[in-house]
């Protein structure tokens, strides 16, 4: 594959080829793999040690992924693929960066296919006789989410290696114009969206399924997924004041090896064991090879960069911090400070054995200091960002365009104090600065939509749909925003205003939480296909009338495993969820112990995600208005040089 | 508006760093990870205030209120009961390494409610979760 580095047409043919055939192989493994896990081979360990034969079809399929060795497979699968489609997309385009780009990837993909051939074997065998059945996989990955989760977060972190890929070939070929980035802006968008709907659907899975009635739990593997997907949000804004501005040349390499560095160390992370998790698995060989290729990694870009620093001098100077390209700048300084925190927290029994001889955690309210301190200030430029000029703003035009977001922020704050949400300060900060970003993006759409119908005439609908369409990246931008503020609201209302209580319940004995009272009317039970339930049924009354039943109970798989069955009632118009988990059935006559929570609002965060995806897929759908202007500016870029 | 734009920018680096470095002088270094058998031996203090314990599950009952079981150190047979309140990880049960937070009372570990993590026995990996 380096053979490409000559820049022969025919070689460069052959490494697309090569690509090709190394997906094809790929792809061949993983069907031998699923052939085995389908029709319950299990003299190979992985199928032996994920699977049974009660196991319905779909989850024998699935699980391939919830060996190592299977999902080393997905990855490298993966990350040809990728390849693959980045050679065949730039075969005419960007001749003197692809053949390095092809060697960076190739690169990576050695390695990982190294792992899986010769350090972590996704088909080695049972020793001794073959067993008749597996040893079943564990019920709480039996879940539609575990046929989604994982494999978006693997696409999430492998397709952060083509931005490193192009980063790398730039600062080889010395080719660090805006150029690069042109070509990687879709391929981190796909990354980082990805890495998002990943980690909301990791998150409902946790919610409808772990039963513990929270969503997110500042796991240090919740946290691997969040650290790049933070050091991608940064890059993404960054890139606009490089291609704008010619900025942040320097900054904006430093994010991509941050970016891809962390999801190598996220992989390290879930692999090694050793950070206490509750994702943390047996120690496993891979570990000390990740390591090792994430030290190899950041060693060779970090001194290319290094080397290369002098091609890196910025076009323009910052000229005020009342500016856009300053907001750029703190909301990328916010992301990554916020990125480093977490990390901190996440290598801190680490660093504290190290340092101190004991080993120490941190805990949620570490986390939680950190995302508001440096995720309010991130919010506020949410909404600062995009309205104000580029280069300097004036304190008249400052006013003139924040008047109305500010003033609705304030009294927005104001009416919610009244209402009696000021029990959490943190909590009335977040909601009055999401009314403050809601109303500038809901003035940039009003504005916009107004002017294209000056413009082009016709309804508002058809202009809005025009606007929209003529500048997909900007408006799909402002949805995601949009996402943002919702999830924000989604997270603070049923983090910061959550209802919790437990009681002992008898049979006809009840419990009140939040102006929902909750009878318990008996004890039952049901036979599963593997396992034996047993429900509690509580009848809800809401205002003295009756309002739906819940049937929270606990699984008694025939493995000896317990699984919680927690029931949730949600309201569809306010998003609140009432949750019920059942605890302990009676055994004793002291009643059935059941824990309630009121979540307000925590259906937004989910429709937060269906609102990421579409504003991401809007802003990564082709658009051939855009190609034709970055077509002029190649020109352009191209005359300068040449001049 | 301010003529020196890096000395800003500076600032606000200095500051998001102070902030950081303020919060770990000030809530110091989070809650100590012990063994069974560092926490029996009162290794740092481990006894007297409160830490995060691991072992595993030997005994466990469900039926109890506050539940009860009895956690095993990992690489000796020295054992501690612990009392619990609160909910259960799906993947609780005998033979299982579990992680915990709380403090030693009178020879019973008194958990605080809803500290108790499993360990994923299998090699299932996922990102967040």
């Amino acid at each position: 594959m380096v053979a490409g580095l000559r820049r022969d047409r025919r070689v460069m043919r052959s490494v697309q080829n090569a690509f090709a055939a190394a997906f094809v192989s790929a792809l061949v493994a993983i069907a031998a793999l699923e052939y085995g896990l389908v029709t319950n081979d299990y003299s190979l360990s992985v199928v032996f040690e994920h699977t049974s034969r009660n196991l319905p079809l779909i989850y024998k399929m699935t699980s391939l992924w919830a060996s190592q060795e299977g999902s080393l497979l997905l990855w490298l699968t993966v990350l040809t693929g990728a390849a693959g489609i980045v050679m065949y997309q730039n075969r005419h385009r960007n001749r003197e960066l692809v053949p390095w780009v092809a060697a960076v990837l190739g690169g990576i993909a050695v390695f990982f296919a190294g792992l899986a051939a010769f350090v972590s074997s996704p088909f080695a065998h049972v020793p001794g006789a073959v067993p008749t059945d597996g040893s079943g996989l564990d019920p709480s990955l039996q879940n539609p989410y575990m046929a989604a989760h994982p494999p978006m977060l693997y696409l999430g972190y492998v397709s952060m290696a083509v931005p490193f890929a192009f980063a790398m070939a730039a600062l080889i070929t010395r080719r660090t114009d805006a150029r690069w980035l042109v070509s990687v802006r879709r391929w981190t968008l796909v990354s980082w969206t990805a890495l998002g709907i990943g980690m909301l659907l990791g998150a409902h899975w946790a919610y409808v399924e772990i039963g513990w009635g929270g969503y997110w739990a500042w796991d240090p593997v919740e946290s691997a997924a969040l650290m790049p997907w933070l050091a991608a949000t940064a890059f993404l804004h960054s890139v606009m004041v490089q291609e704008k501005k010619g900025m942040l040349k320097v900054w904006n390499m430093v994010l991509v090896i941050t970016a891809f560095s962390l999801c190598i160390f996220g992989d390290f992370l879930t692999r090694s064991g050793v950070v206490q998790s509750v994702h943390s698995f047996v120690q496993s060989a891979v570990g000390p090879w990740l390591l090792g290729f994430l030290a190899l990694v950041l060693a060779a870009s970090i001194s290319l960069l290094i080397v290369r620093l002098p091609t890196l001098r910025a076009d323009h100077k910052l000229e005020s911090v009342v500016s856009r390209e300053a907001t750029f700048l703190f909301n990328n300084l916010l992301l990554l400070a916020l990125a480093f925190a977490v990390l901190w927290g996440v290598v801190f029994p680490i660093l504290s054995e190290a340092a101190r001889g004991v080993r120490a955690t941190v805990a949620t309210p570490y986390y939680d200091f950190f995302l508001v301190i440096f995720g309010l200030p991130l919010l506020a430029l949410t909404g600062i960002g995009p309205l104000i000029a580029w280069r300097r703003a004036s304190p008249g035009s400052l006013w003139r365009t924040f008047r109305w977001p500010v003033i609705s922020g304030l009294a927005g704050g104001a009416f919610l104090a009244l209402l009696g949400l000021g029990s959490s300060p943190a909590g009335l900060t977040a909601l009055s600065l999401c009314v403050f970003v809601t109303v500038t993006i809901g003035m940039e759409f009003a504005r916009g939509t107004a002017a294209r119908r000056a413009i082009a005439g016709g309804s508002w609908p058809r202009a809005l749909r025009d606007l929209v369409n003529r500048n997909r990246r900007r408006y799909g931008g402002y949805v995601v925003h949009l996402a943002i503020v919702l999830l924000v609201v989604g997270v603070t209302a049923s983090s910061a205003y959550s209802s919790v209580d437990e009681a002992n319940l008898g049979v006809g004995q009840s419990m009140r939480i939040d102006g929902y009272t909750l009878r318990n009317t008996g004890l039952f039970q049901r036979r599963g296909p593997n396992y034996r339930l047993e429900y509690v049924r509580l009848q809800v009354y809401k205002g003295g009338k009756p309002d739906g039943i819940l049937e929270p109970g606990l699984r008694q798989y025939d493995t000896g495993q317990v699984g919680n069955e927690v029931d949730i009632r949600s309201s569809l118009l306010t998003g609140t969820d009432l949750y019920s988990i059942l605890q302990a059935p009676d055994r004793n006559g002291s009643g059935v112990s059941v824990k309630v929570l009121v979540n307000p609002a925590v259906g937004l965060v989910w429709l937060a995600g269906v609102v990421f995806a579409l504003g991401a897929l809007i802003t990564i759908w082709p658009d051939p208005r855009e190609a034709r202007q970055l077509a002029r500016r190649y020109g352009e870029l191209l005359a300068r040089s040449e001049a | 508006m301010s003529p020196r734009p890096r000395l800003v920018v500076a600032l606000v680096v200095g500051s998001l760093l102070a902030v950081f470095l303020a919060y770990q002088a000030l809530f110091n270094s989070g809650t100590l990870l012990v063994s069974v058998a560092q926490l029996r031996s009162d290794a740092d203090g481990a006894a007297q205030k409160q830490v995060t314990l691991t072992g595993t599950v030997v005994r466990a009952s469900r039926t109890s209120d506050p539940m009860r079981f009895v956690l095993r150190d990992e690489s000796s047979a020295q054992t501690v009961a612990v009392s619990y309140r609160g909910s259960v990880p799906d993947a609780f049960k005998t033979s299982r390494r579990v992680i915990v937070t709380g403090r030693l009372e009178n020879g019973v570990f008194v958990a605080q409610p809803d500290s108790l993590l499993t360990k994923c026995p299998s090699k299932y990996s996922s990102g967040g979760s």
